[in-house]
């Protein structure tokens, strides 16, 4: 294997934001193609930071550092893959319900999913059902993610939900929900695709649910 | 330039003013001085008497400008040293640095695998000194048992021989009398590079225990005349049962301790000025129901916060006491009653806390209690290292930079902190709800059973030099030709 793939995959797990960039550079001076450094370059550090997580061998800030550093390298790749599925999985719309302020959470999920090589666009907090069936309709995403951190904001989910559906926007896409509150069969009473428990959970769920779809 | 600006490097915790703490001075200056202890041994009321003390018979009297030169003489700070040079494992003694570990002779102990009562073997001070010497927050080792399966006599010196190779964290030693310390010392200072090299850089501590109320026993008084002469630093604490052998009321227990560790100050002094000596023990209250020595109870806390107060107002290093209870398992109890003497112990800052691992008032060692304590060590060492506050700390910069609605997982600030700031449990589980049933929703007990387990399983400590093992096996052998040979 390159050497210079090892470099990258190294500075991903190291969070080497900078250093990804000139890396990237390099590997494809040597001739290497968008698709190998992509896939055995930076999702082999990002597939190692997700283990090391797991095992509390790295930590939350560490563990951003890795997916900022991972996306900056994605965007770099972006235009000179042939198949640009191959780096932007899909599009991700996310924000924290009406009602509800607190946005650390759904920060965490939006960076972690930029790191797994979606497309985040993220509408804020204290969010009419209306603006996320305007923004699905606007942005034409794979997945909506809804965060709530408040038992008496967890409502507006399955409220938000009904407007999808009653927009006829529901088979159009995943919904995926999250926030200290909710569990999994929350996420099932209100007709949720899936719920994660952390931001690195959030982020494989919406992996897979891009990749069953 | 800054003036009067004063720094709290840790949390603050005070029991007494500085005028009580005179009180009591004063008060264990009178005990020694008007009331006297009984010395059960001749050669060292000679010792005594040479020096100034009143002898009446058993009766020795000392007069304060005794102890006043005594405390002049015995260091505040000084190290004890890992036998192997690993600085990590070394001991620094010191003001505001408070070290833990376990205790010594309890009968009994929980098998690691049958996870039963039952009699404390030879085997078992191996498994205590891997654990220990595994453990990060255990810095000292003691056998937490006494061992059955071997001549009575020699218990003491194969558990030194056992746990001695398996861990490289000073041991705190006991012994029965002269013989049994000596066989103890030539392991130590084989080790060492013989009796010069251990002077300079000493590798364990003698442990000797008088009697309350005011009695220097023979065997006591015979070890720390053995420790001296062969600059040994040396503990003679008792264990003294608040309405039972001393006055019920904390101040009263905590002056006549004072004074049966201040027999044993005085008399090490006058023999090896300047040995590094312990006062303190175990205070603890005679529980009027169970006629125990509760190890369990808030007095023990208490008295053991204000007698380090009065240890340090002397200028002596202290034995504390922690990390033990009255339960009989590893129960909630167990946690609860450790947990709290364990934070109480850091906070006060005794130097060397012991008994981390007794359970059942002192009947039953428990290394699993021990595993159990390292936890509650660690998260009370976070809350004794304070708040630190600089430019740095406090951060307005850095609030300014993140402003209203941001967050700082991404700033070099938190990546430069957060892992220094915050400590993390080995044991205590903070997953959330799924992952944790997804794990098999263990329980604490659990965790603490599977990691002693495992570092059974995987430490292997670092090993004496090849010289000093084949000691152990010569000492040993002679040891038993010897006790075979008593009359």
């Amino acid at each position: 294997m390159s050497q210079t793939l090892e470099q990258i995959t190294t500075g991903v797990i190291e969070g080497n934001i900078q250093g990804i960039r000139q890396l990237i550079q390099k590997a494809l001076e040597e001739g290497l193609k968008a698709e190998e450094i992509l896939q055995n370059g930076l999702i082999v550090g990002m597939n190692e930071v997700g283990k090391r997580f797991k095992v509390a061998q790295m930590f939350i800030p560490e563990v951003l550092r890795a997916a900022k550093t991972m996306h900056a390298g994605q965007e770099l790749l972006h235009p000179l893959v042939t198949d640009a599925r191959a780096v932007r999985v899909g599009t991700i719309v996310i924000g924290t319900v009406q009602g509800d302020m607190h946005d650390i959470g759904k920060n965490l999920v939006g960076m972690m999913c930029e790191g797994a090589g979606f497309e985040v666009i993220d509408l804020g907090f204290d969010l009419s059902p209306e603006t996320f069936t305007e923004a699905i309709k606007v942005h034409q995403p794979d997945i909506v993610g809804m965060s709530a951190l408040l038992t008496t904001t967890m409502r507006s989910m399955g409220h938000t939900l009904k407007a999808i559906t009653e927009a006829g926007l529901r088979e159009k896409v995943k919904v995926m929900v999250g926030g200290a509150p909710v569990d999994a069969e929350f996420a099932a009473r209100i007709g949720a695709d899936g719920y994660g428990h952390n931001a690195v959970v959030g982020a494989e769920l919406a992996r897979k649910l891009v990749e069953a779809a | 330039m800054r003036t009067n600006y004063r720094v709290n490097a840790g949390v603050r915790f005070e029991v007494f003013s500085r005028d009580q703490l005179e009180e009591l001075f004063n008060g264990v200056l009178h005990v020694m001085d008007k009331i006297g202890l009984d010395v059960h041994h001749e050669e060292a009321r000679n010792i005594l008497a040479d020096a100034g003390a009143h002898v009446e018979d058993k009766r020795v009297r000392i007069p304060t400008h005794l102890v006043k030169r005594a405390l002049a003489t015995a260091p505040r700070s000084f190290t004890i040293y890992a036998r192997d040079g690993n600085p990590a494992h070394d001991i620094q003694i010191g003001p505001g640095r408070a070290h833990f570990g376990p205790g010594p002779t309890p009968p009994n102990f929980i098998d690691v695998e049958t996870l039963e009562r039952r009699p404390y073997v030879r085997d078992d001070a191996r498994i205590v000194a891997t654990v220990v010497d595994a453990l990060p927050n255990i810095d000292f080792c003691e056998s937490l048992g006494t061992i059955s399966d071997v001549p009575t006599d020699l218990a003491a010196a194969y558990e030194f021989a056992t746990m001695f190779p398996r861990t490289t964290k000073p041991i705190v030693a006991w012994s029965f009398g002269w013989d049994d310390s000596n066989d103890i010392h030539q392991i130590a200072i084989t080790e060492a590079g013989g009796q010069e090299a251990f002077e300079r850089r000493p590798n364990y501590i003698h442990y000797c225990e008088p009697l309350s109320p005011l009695v220097s026993t023979f065997e006591a008084v015979d070890k720390v005349i053995f420790a001296a002469r062969h600059a040994v630093p040396v503990i003679f604490t008792t264990c003294a049962l608040a309405g039972g052998t001393a006055p019920v009321t904390p101040a009263g227990i905590i002056i006549q301790t004072t004074a049966e560790s201040f027999m044993g100050l005085v008399l090490s002094q006058i023999i090896r000025p300047g040995l590094p000596f312990f006062t303190g023990g175990v205070l603890s209250v005679m529980d009027m129901s169970a006629m125990i020595l509760s190890y369990g109870a808030p007095e023990l806390s208490l008295m053991m916060a204000g007698v380090t107060e009065l240890a340090h107002y002397c200028g002596l290093p202290l034995w504390q006491t922690g990390g033990c209870t009255d339960s009989k398992c590893l129960d909630e109890q167990a946690s609860l009653e450790g947990s709290l003497s364990v934070f109480f112990s850091a906070l006060s800052g005794g130097d060397l806390c012991h008994d981390v691992g007794y359970t059942e008032s002192g009947m039953t060692g428990s290394i699993l209690q021990t595993v159990m304590m390292d936890d509650a060590i660690g998260y009370s060492r976070r809350i004794t290292r304070g708040i630190e506050v600089t430019p740095d700390t406090l951060a307005v910069d850095v609030i300014r930079d993140v402003g209203p609605d941001g967050h700082y997982l991404y700033h070099d600030h938190t990546m430069q902190h957060f892992k220094t700031e915050f400590w993390y449990p080995n044991l205590c589980d903070r997953h959330n709800y799924e992952e944790w049933a997804a794990e098999g929703k263990q329980t604490m007990r659990a965790r603490v059973i599977d990691r002693t387990r495992e570092i059974l399983a995987t430490h292997n400590p670092s090993p004496v030099r090849p010289e000093t093992a084949e000691a152990i096996t010569a000492i040993m052998a002679a040891a038993e030709n010897r006790v075979k040979n008593k009359p």
